[in-house]
């Protein structure tokens, strides 16, 4: 509309211009002068930030995505149907990052494919790309409504969303079974490390406890986006949506500190919780964040009913969560290495530039599609009905059911 | 087969840290003859000094390589006749190997473009033509030999039971379920910086213990899950029907919306 009109300026996008200039001087780095000039990586740091943030992160934190799409697909949850879309927008823009992700992580990108045709069913690995492959796919599948949706041909909408209704479901079911299968598996690469990694992390149980801790992640993740849209893309939402995902997310989170306390004492690591090292240090810092201040916090209505105070928790959550997998991919892995890794400044450059792209896509697809009621807007960008209700006619989202649950 | 399986045996008694070994190797690969101090990605053995004994350190091809379960496009393989060897025109550049391998090997050539992992092959083309290691040709003193691996570990047995100036253990006889190159030292191997502390059975059996978990993981969820969705839509049609026939009694239903409004 305003393309000609050079954009105002705003802090918000100077910073963002910047992150993406470093962004962009990092990828020439990393393509044209390899890891040596682009990485604090070696032959006993083989992975760093990119997977530590990158990978395991950007999978984990877009967790909200599948877990959305069963509640209310699956399980007919009918009160999480107006923020749906977004989380498989948040879901999808995560996965696109990973996959972005890998373009500079790999050293041989140019064989990404390579895992489609050349198997081996012995390595977690092979599973996870499969996995990530085939739910990337499935995502754009499930968002594609709110892209087609635009396409001006009354016609061919029609076709498409009677076509795309009758594999929604079982799109989301396969979307469930191949999250649940790689958010776990992600812990299991670590499986191998047995006596690298660190015993505060090491346990034959990292993949239930990778696949438990992402549910809440992700649904964190939702909080805040939810939050920030609401407050300055004038997104328009009952706030007992979010009190009842934070309701979840606590229960989610005291389940996973307590499959995980009992974890590390049935492995006979408990003694480590003590021990005057780094390590523990790193560990107390993500229980704390990522477990005890979040659920003793959310115990509370006071936070619960508050968004500012939800949103606060949700963002210790997730860095909790971050500082989680940053531990399993990196800190954990340094004693036994013997070496010091900290990334460079490259390495940081490029991860946020990709997390910046993510936001700034989320920001776009917010205002331009119809991904949740917003207030503003022309009746034709925005309907007024609910954005997935084309999807389900004959499913008339009433007013909110658990509302006298969550009251 | 795993008779058949070659294996080579380095005595750290025997070694006078010459070289010749490091430098066929180099030869071999047509590598620069510069000294290096660690593995690298043209120093594919190497020979240290620690307490006064020379270490010889290169791939220790396990009999279940971690390396091989753990590539994702089966880049690295067990071969029959002993060695693991690396398929570069598989590779990706996942380095999973590299965090993979218990004894920390695989080099990563960091420094280039077009990057590809290296590692000692046990000179699989020149077994595959009948002739022995380079390195092991090398060797003046018969510090590392190469034969069948049962042979290789009886010999060992015969030299330490023989000679009590040895340590009464062979490295890599049991490690992470056997390797084929086997160390014997007159001094104790942990003060030699070798990893002592690695299980006895393969490593891939714990990832394969995860993986077997995948069709029940697909069977038994993809079934509860499709049940509950029959389950919730089978409610909503009841509910659904309810709803008509209430409506049908008594048009005038306004009164549940209009509270739950009231309280938001």
């Amino acid at each position: 509309m305003s393309a000609l009109k050079f954009p105002r300026l705003t802090l918000w996008r100077v910073i963002v211009s910047l992150i993406f200039a470093a962004g962009l001087y990092a990828a020439y780095l990393r393509f044209f002068h390899g890891f040596v000039a682009s990485t604090n990586l070696s032959d006993t740091v083989p992975w760093g930030l990119w997977v530590g943030l990158g990978t395991l992160c950007g999978v984990g934190l877009s967790a909200g995505g599948f877990s959305i799409a069963a509640a209310v697909y699956l399980l007919g949850m009918e009160r999480y149907r107006p923020v749906a879309r977004v989380a498989v927008l948040i879901a999808w823009l995560g996965y696109l990052s990973v996959v972005v992700g890998m373009m500079y992580e790999l050293g041989l990108p140019w064989r990404i494919w390579h895992p489609i045709v050349m198997w081996n069913r012995h390595s977690v690995m092979f599973e996870v790309a499969w996995c990530v492959m085939l739910y990337t796919t499935v995502l754009t599948l499930e968002f594609l409504p709110a892209l087609i949706e635009r396409i001006p041909r009354p016609h061919l909408r029609e076709i498409f969303s009677r076509w795309h209704h009758r594999i929604l479901t079982a799109l989301v079911l396969v979307g469930v079974l191949l999250s649940s299968l790689h958010q776990s598996f992600l812990g299991g690469l670590y499986l191998i490390m047995k006596g690298k990694l660190y015993p505060l992390w090491y346990t034959t149980e990292l993949p239930p406890l990778f696949y438990l801790s992402a549910i809440p992640a992700g649904l964190a993740v939702i909080i805040m986006a939810l939050y920030l849209s609401m407050r300055s893309l004038q997104v328009r939402l009952d706030t007992r949506i979010l009190q009842e995902l934070g309701r979840v997310m606590g229960l989610l989170l005291a389940v996973y500190g307590v499959f995980r306390g009992v974890d590390l004492i049935r492995s006979g690591n408990a003694h480590y919780l003590w021990q005057p090292r780094a390590e523990t240090g790193w560990f107390w810092l993500e229980i704390t964040l990522l477990v005890l201040l979040p659920v003793i916090l959310l115990l509370s209505p006071r936070v619960r009913e508050n968004p500012l105070k939800l949103y606060a928790t949700s963002a210790l959550v997730v860095m909790g969560f971050m500082a989680n997998r940053i531990n399993v991919a990196v800190t954990g892995l340094q004693a036994s290495s013997g070496v010091y890794y900290f990334p460079r400044w490259s390495e940081f450059a490029l991860s946020f530039a990709v997390i910046a792209a993510a936001i700034v896509a989320f920001r776009f697809a917010v205002l331009h599609l119809n991904i949740v009621p917003r207030e503003t807007g022309g009746i034709g960008a925005v309907p007024a009905s609910e954005p997935s209700a084309m999807l389900f006619p004959q499913l008339r989202p009433g007013p909110l059911p658990s509302a006298s649950r969550v009251s | 087969m795993r008779a058949q399986r070659k294996a080579i045996l380095v005595d750290l008694k025997r070694c006078i840290g010459c070289q010749s070994c490091v430098l066929a190797c180099k030869e071999l690969h047509a590598f620069p003859d510069k000294p290096e101090k660690d593995l690298s990605p043209t120093a594919l053995t190497i020979v240290r000094e620690s307490h006064g004994k020379f270490i010889r350190r290169f791939c220790m091809h396990c009999q279940d390589p971690t390396c091989a379960s753990a590539c994702p496009v089966g880049a690295l393989k067990k071969t029959d006749a002993g060695p693991v060897v690396y398929l570069a025109d598989r590779c990706i550049g996942c380095r999973y190997c590299l965090q993979a391998c218990p004894f920390q090997v695989p080099r990563y050539e960091w420094d280039r473009l077009v990057p590809f992992v290296k590692k000692c092959d046990m000179c699989a083309a020149r077994l595959a033509k009948g002739q022995v290691p380079a390195c092991v040709e090398a060797c003046p003193v018969q510090a590392s030999q190469f034969g069948d691996r049962d042979e290789m570990l009886q010999e060992a047995h015969r030299r330490i039971s023989e000679d009590r100036d040895y340590v009464q253990s062979i490295f890599g006889s049991e490690e992470v379920g056997g390797t084929s190159v086997l160390f014997i030292s007159d001094m104790p191997f942990e003060e030699l910086g070798f990893p002592v502390n690695l299980p006895k059975e393969p490593i891939p059996a714990i990832a394969a213990g995860a993986l077997k978990e995948v069709p029940m993981v697909v069977g038994v969820g993809g079934s509860v899950l499709a049940a509950l969705y029959w389950i919730t839509q089978r409610r909503q049609e009841v509910a659904l029907a309810e709803a008509e026939e209430s409506e049908r009694a008594k048009p005038a239903k306004t009164g549940s919306r209009g509270r739950e409004e009231e309280r938001s």
